[in-house]
């Protein structure tokens, strides 16, 4: 290619950039929040007195749906419905149980979500290791372990963390 | 000298009732005086019209229309009555192939759930002080999906798979992860 043609050739991407109207500045002017401000939403985020239980079981039983689902589907289903009916129920309890006191529930359930998100088809072995999640997100749940559970929330993190990488091993 | 939300209206989109009603109570308390509420994409599609508030916050899984669809409504919809809001969406999620399914639809800012006060606060932040161009090409219309990064942060990430590079939002992952952290310790 001669570098005239170089130069002379057609535009191949059409791409406009715009610049809006920053309105939401006019309106609320410079100075950002306090810090009296932040702690008060965050006191307000602390201290809610939100029963994670109801919303917790719902998810679960989600969750339950999706081994049901798994464990029926003889490869008939496609293995990408069938995991994201495990993971998206997962994903509920990692997000609400932080925002409802319950952070070892967070740090279960994203153990979980890194499982779900890498199998490659939701096996008997890899739905064995769901359940084991299943039941101790419910024992957090029921005991009422708020907060992170000290050494024995990480005691069951580690089991957990084992099982999917002996899982790993052995595939 | 503080911002004056008083004059803003936000949109919150969130089919959990209990944290609908938590993320609405830390925005009033920010002083945002008024806040719209709907239970999912579809219903958030129909307030939004009527309402065209200022910033959209949504939750990502929703049925029967979740946060993604809601945004490409908002986006490429003729009857949007604004195309450019800003749009935040709050999920669980953190993984890479998330993160960029969300910037593809075009959503502004993404907060990684459990938040903290001050992680909502710094979204909302960033869409007041440093709003992106909008980018309209074959295929996509939404904000500027390439952001440089501005984090002091340069140590591990928590997973090999969470986004870390000049892209969309890394820097705002990489403080949720450092805050998530943070939090595990103290709790």
């Amino acid at each position: 290619m001669s570098e005239d043609t170089h130069y002379n050739q057609p535009k191949r991407r059409d791409v406009e950039f715009i610049n809006p109207p920053n309105t939401l500045k006019q309106k609320v002017g410079s100075g950002g929040l306090s810090d009296e401000i932040l702690e008060k939403a965050q006191d307000l985020l602390e201290n809610n007195t939100v029963d994670f239980q109801p919303l917790g079981e719902m998810y679960l039983n989600a969750l339950m749906s999706g081994v049901e689902l798994a464990k029926g589907s003889d490869g008939e289903q496609d293995a990408e419905y069938v995991i994201a009916s495990m993971l998206y129920p997962t994903m509920q309890l990692k997000a609400n149980g932080g925002m409802f006191h319950y952070p070892l529930i967070t740090q279960i359930s994203d153990k979980l979500i890194q499982f779900l998100e890498v199998i490659n088809e939701p096996d008997l072995e890899a739905i064995e290791i769901v359940i084991a999640f299943h039941a101790t997100i419910r024992a957090v749940i029921h005991g009422k372990i708020t907060g992170t559970g000290g050494a024995h929330g990480k005691e069951l993190l580690k089991a957990l963390n084992d099982a999917c990488v002996r899982y790993f091993e052995r595939k | 000298m503080a911002y004056k939300f008083e004059k803003v209206s936000v949109l919150l989109v969130e089919d959990n009732q209990p944290m609908l009603e938590l993320a609405k109570s830390l925005l009033l308390t920010f002083g945002i005086e008024t806040v719209h509420t709907a239970r999912n994409g579809e219903e958030g599609f129909q307030v939004y019209c009527k309402e065209n508030p200022d910033i959209v916050v949504a939750d990502w899984m929703m049925k029967p229309t979740d946060g993604i669809s809601l945004a490409r409504k908002i986006r490429n919809d003729s009857m949007s009555p604004n195309q450019f809001v800003p749009i935040i969406l709050m999920t669980g999620f953190s993984e890479r192939r998330r993160v960029v399914e969300a910037r593809d639809a075009g959503i502004t800012e993404f907060l990684v759930k459990p938040f903290n006060a001050r992680d909502l606060y710094r979204r909302i932040s960033q869409i007041i002080e440093h709003p992106r161009k909008f980018v309209r090409a074959e295929g996509f219309f939404g904000p500027d999906r390439r952001r440089k990064r501005m984090s002091d942060y340069d140590g591990q990430l928590k997973r090999e798979t969470d986004v870390r590079d000049d892209d969309f939002l890394v820097d705002m992952i990489e403080k949720d992860r450092r805050g998530a952290s943070n939090n595990s310790e103290t709790n």
